[in-house]
């Protein structure tokens, strides 16, 4: 092998600066989905509007909790809080619930959170290959639904 | 690596799906000629978030999942080449891969369930890495570090990737995709040292092909 095999110093930092985000929004990123919040609030943790849940992780609100597929959460006071008349949605005391672990730099606005374990449990239990969804090169989404009855290789690679 | 465009040909089934999904921040400036140069007919993408490694918790490329019908892994994460590669000639010489795990493919594809290749259950989850918390916080770190990429805030790219190989000092991936975005690249002294780490915590890169099992 040469001394540079795979080298793309070019690529380093490619792009230009620019805003992340209009003054005061909020950016959300989860499973390969960037989501842009205009309404957040901010305190310990971040506090959503509740309507923005499911645009996020795929959550529902409903009366028995926050529900996704056969899990529901209940709802307490801890996640469903009030502030300034308005009702808010804590993603992070959420995060905390569900163990989904997030990195958030706060000074940009933008949150980035992990899978949440209990998506993954199946996996690690039964071998149930896992739930994901990514999007390929003819702009197509590929998801493990895509696969129900027929075989897959799923293989990665890289240029490196 | 997209040498598996005559494998797939082969296979040649249409209730087999082949995904390749290249592992590179470089995105498709680096990755779309790669996959060009054999006509792939298969599905391909190009995941600058490392999604697939996350959902499947590979810590290197190249590693697979075989899937069957009813969603179940039948086998995975393993060191998973379509053939053998050789840069340089003579002594020189850098051989890698095999020629084995493509026949070991085609025999599942061909008989399923009754495969030799087809890992048992107990297998298959004593393979899939237990994902720790510190593991998935390196996932959102690393996504955090590409979105600051593609917005040009170079501090915060370097502050975030570090923080995710730190996280998941198992990640090859994490690693050596850094790597080769400088003028060393991916193979350079740093991947050597990199080796040796490894080698001195006792730890795989990744884990080696085993098809008697």
């Amino acid at each position: 092998m040469t001394e540079a095999f795979a080298a793309y110093p070019d690529l380093r930092h490619p792009f230009e600066e620019r805003p992340i985000h209009d003054a005061g929004q909020t950016t959300v990123l989860y499973q390969g989905n960037t989501i842009t919040l205009a309404e957040t609030a901010t305190g310990d943790g971040l506090l959503i509007r509740p309507t923005d849940l499911t645009q996020i992780n795929g959550f529902e609100l409903k009366p028995e909790g926050a529900c996704f597929d056969a899990m529901c959460i209940p709802l307490n006071d801890q996640l469903l809080v009030k502030r300034d008349g308005q009702e808010w949605f804590d993603l992070t005391a959420f995060a905390e619930l569900l163990e989904q672990p997030y990195v958030a730099d706060v000074d940009y606005r933008v949150w980035s959170f992990a899978e949440i374990p209990g998506k993954r449990s199946n996996m690690l239990a039964d071998g149930l290959a896992p739930d994901f969804e990514v999007t390929d090169r003819n702009g197509n989404v590929v998801c493990l639904a895509d696969l129900e009855g027929k075989k897959a290789l799923i293989v990665t690679w890289s240029s490196w | 690596m997209p040498v598996w465009q005559h494998i797939y040909a082969e296979i040649n089934d249409p209730n087999f799906v082949l995904i390749s999904a290249a592992q590179d921040t470089g995105g498709e400036a680096v990755a779309g000629p790669i996959f060009d140069a054999t006509n792939p007919t298969y599905v391909q993408v190009v995941d600058e978030d490392h999604v697939i490694s996350s959902a499947f918790n590979f810590v290197n490329v190249p590693s697979a999942a075989w899937i069957d019908e009813e969603g179940r892994i039948v086998r995975i994460d393993e060191s998973t080449y379509a053939t053998t590669h050789q840069f340089g000639e003579g002594d020189a010489a850098f051989v890698f891969g095999n020629d084995i795990y493509a026949p070991a493919l085609q025999d599942w594809v061909k008989n399923g369930a009754s495969s030799k290749y087809v890992q048992s259950a107990d297998k298959v989850t004593d393979n899939i890495r237990q994902f720790t918390v510190d593991q998935l916080r390196a996932d959102a770190a690393f996504r955090l570090a590409n979105f600051f990429r593609a917005h040009g805030q170079v501090g915060k790219v370097e502050q975030y990737w570090k923080l995710a190989q730190s996280l998941n000092p198992d990640s090859v991936n994490f690693i050596r995709q850094d790597m080769t975005l400088t003028t060393e690249g991916s193979g350079g002294e740093s991947f050597f040292k990199l080796v040796g780490e490894f080698a001195n915590r006792g730890k795989e890169m990744s884990r080696p092909l085993d098809l008697s099992s």
